[in-house]
């Protein structure tokens, strides 16, 4: 095995030197690869891996097979085993060595209670469907409990059609053993209905196993796998899907996972309330005339007056140096605790509104950063081939949208973060440093869109 | 597969027959056609609830799929309940749903919709409204309860604070059990029942 993992990495490596001669943005590919693998140290560097379905399935039968000659279960019953508890091949053998019996019975593999009803006792008659039945043509698991091949069938569709499969269980009453893959499949015969079963236990055990995820970018087929669960970035290369690799959503340092959940359900809630925000135009606060905004940056000036103002408090620019970066924090009134109900409740929508305002401001200057980013590509490419200049002298205004488009993204979501945080010098601190981030941000942001107008100037003079 | 089915259902009924457990239930069930797809039931409302003296008519459909799927069932008597709707008397309903095959029909109605009408589940409702008043009003959910129970059910005595109201909007010309509805959702305030009927 590793021998074909080292050869598939060789090739890819070739395959990626060959690219490089005839794509002129392999070289910047390449260099932002190059990069992240040195970044041990990097706070956001995080190891994964990308698998295929069939790389997942030989892991998983490898840790079955490994369990079955262990402890010498059947390859079905292992796989039982291991989904309930974790895929640890250990913990299954430690807890075998300790008390089989009890573990056994906890995994649902034996019941608690055998069945005491006696086949033969109860005339050959199948207890769901009623009907007579010869007794060998009864059958059922470890538990004893014993219907006609006709009922298991019809209980194995109608579950497997709801999209049960590792939680397949008997019939019996008030018992709960779970069925076993070879005891399911020697039921059902049909394709179709085979295939939907293994499908949604493969996708039952890729969730039991806490370093598989599934790529959440739609129908993308790929397996994520890290050593460790943890609340970090992985980007899929198959569909270029950024997420937390802990619970699936888009990636959202520095707000934790459940934070952002009830953040993004906040705002689904609340959706209407906020969309009279979702302007894209403004006034000018001096002329009054009307301002698209159409770059990422928060820093605007009117075409007509020329007045330097913000986009997201219309307040003059001035003040939004970065000691006196207010923008990003909200006054709460302090003598709230006092106020009516209903002014409490306006006040709560008041500062919902100012985090959300700001959270999807970021959002929709991304996007449009996004857009500035392709400007740029098409820019440099047009500078090159007219030999002004290389690629590598034009590298830094790529390398700063880049590093500007990283710094929005996390800016986005320090505002949930914020929003949930309890008063106190913690919130203090963390918005004294989102104020600064988010200065140097704007200033960046600025700078990047001159930085193209300025020599549009120049080569036109 | 409906010959499973048809097979269990003409055993139920014959069992069903000598069972005592049936008998202490209070239910009525009886088939509607020769199909044994469709049934008939009655259920009385359980004591010391708002439903007590009511007798509720239950439309069943046995699927094709039973027992492996469990029957479907609806109010035919309008009932004021946070999990069976005020409109059309479906029941969301996940009580005995994993094991429910190796019960009966009877087993079923008796067991699961006698504790339905004696216990709500207000946190996984049916009907919103219905269930944001039970949270909200215990007392008024349960007078409005008691008050659909006489108006649908058969119940004998009124409340003639309700009944009165209702009389009230019915001699302006409002429907009678439109304006019903209209007064239990607006906590019988007879102002804005008007409003939310003509809106
Ligand atoms: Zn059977
Ligand atoms: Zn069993
Ligand atoms: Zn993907
Ligand atoms: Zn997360
Ligand atoms: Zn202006
Ligand atoms: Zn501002």
């Amino acid at each position: 095995m590793s021998e074909e993992d080292s050869d598939y990495g060789d090739c890819s490596d070739d395959e990626m030197d060959d690219d490089d001669d005839d794509d002129v943005y392999g070289d910047y590919y390449k260099h932002e690869e190059v990069e992240m693998e040195n970044k041990k140290d990097d706070p956001e560097y995080f190891e994964f891996q990308l698998l295929k379905v069939e790389d997942v399935d030989r892991l998983l039968n490898e840790n079955v097979e490994a369990l079955s000659r262990a402890i010498n279960v059947t390859p079905s019953l292992a796989k039982v085993l291991l989904h309930s508890h974790k895929w640890s091949v250990q913990d299954v053998i430690d807890l075998h060595k300790k008390d089989s019996l009890k573990l056994l019975v906890d995994s649902r593999v034996l019941p608690s209670v055998k069945c005491t009803e006696r086949v033969l006792s109860r005339n050959f008659i199948c207890s769901v469907c009623m009907q007579p039945s010869l007794a060998d043509a009864l059958c059922g698991v470890s538990c004893g409990h014993r219907f006609c091949r006709e009922c298991w069938q019809m209980h194995f569709q109608v579950q497997i059609q709801n999209g049960v499969s590792t939680e397949l269980e008997c019939m019996g009453k008030d018992c709960n053993v779970l069925m076993p893959e070879d005891f399911v499949l020697s039921i059902v015969t049909n394709p179709r209905l085979r295939d939907k079963y293994q499908e949604y236990g493969f996708q039952d055990h890729v969730k039991s196993h806490p370093e598989l995820r599934f790529c959440p970018g739609p129908n993308c087929p790929v397996v994520i796998r890290a050593p460790v669960d943890k609340a970090k970035r992985v980007v899929c290369d198959q569909c270029k899907t950024c997420f937390c690799f802990h619970c699936g959503l888009e990636y959202h340092a520095p707000t934790g996972c459940e934070t952002i959940k009830r953040w993004l359900t906040k705002c689904a809630d609340d959706s209407e309330t906020a969309n009279y925000i979702s302007a894209h135009t403004k006034d000018c606060p001096k002329c009054n005339v009307c301002i698209e905004k159409n770059g990422g940056c928060n820093h605007m000036q009117c075409a007509k007056c020329k007045h330097d103002f913000c986009w997201m408090c219309l307040g003059d620019w001035k003040n939004h140096g970065s000691e006196y970066y207010e923008c990003s924090r909200y006054k709460e009134n302090p003598n709230i605790a006092n106020e009516s109900a209903h002014a409490q409740a306006r006040e709560a929508l008041k500062k919902y509104l100012f985090y959300f305002e700001r959270w999807e401001n970021h959002a929709k200057s991304l996007k449009l950063e996004e857009q500035a980013m392709k400007k740029i590509r098409a820019r440099i490419e047009e500078k090159v081939m007219d030999s002004s200049g290389t690629w590598i002298d034009w590298q830094y205004l790529l390398d700063s949208a880049m590093l500007l488009k990283k710094c929005r993204y996390t800016l986005q979501y320090t505002y949930p973060y914020a929003y949930y945080l309890e008063k106190g010098s913690r919130k203090e601190l963390f918005e004294y440093q989102q104020a600064t981030l988010e200065a140097e941000v704007e200033n960046l942001s600025w700078k990047v869109e001159r930085a193209e107008i300025t020599d549009r100037g120049v080569r036109v003079g | 597969m409906a010959n499973i089915a048809t097979a269990r259902i003409k055993r139920e009924f014959k069992e069903v027959v000598k069972s005592e457990e049936v008998a202490k239930c209070n239910i009525k069930l009886e088939l509607k056609n020769d199909s044994f797809t469709e049934l008939r039931g009655e259920i009385a409302g359980p004591p010391d609830t708002p439903y007590e003296g009511g007798n509720f008519i239950l439309d069943i459909q046995i699927p094709a799929t039973y027992p492996f799927n469990p029957p479907v069932v609806k109010f035919v008597t309008k009932i004021w309940h946070p999990n069976i709707s005020s409109v059309t008397g479906a029941v969301c309903l996940d009580i005995l749903k994993d094991q429910w095959w190796v019960t009966s029909v009877f087993d079923y109605i008796c067991l699961s919709f006698q504790a339905l009408l004696a216990a709500p589940e207000p946190d996984d409702p049916q009907d919103a409204v219905v269930a944001n008043q039970y949270k909200e009003s215990k007392d008024e959910f349960k007078n409005t309860a008691r008050h659909w129970t006489y108006a649908y059910a058969g119940r004998p005595t009124a409340s003639a604070e309700y009944d009165s109201k209702v009389e009230q909007l019915k001699n302006m010309g409002f429907d009678e059990h439109k304006a019903r509805v209209a007064l239990s959702t607006k906590h019988w305030i007879v102002e804005q029942a008007m409003e939310h009927i003509l809106s």
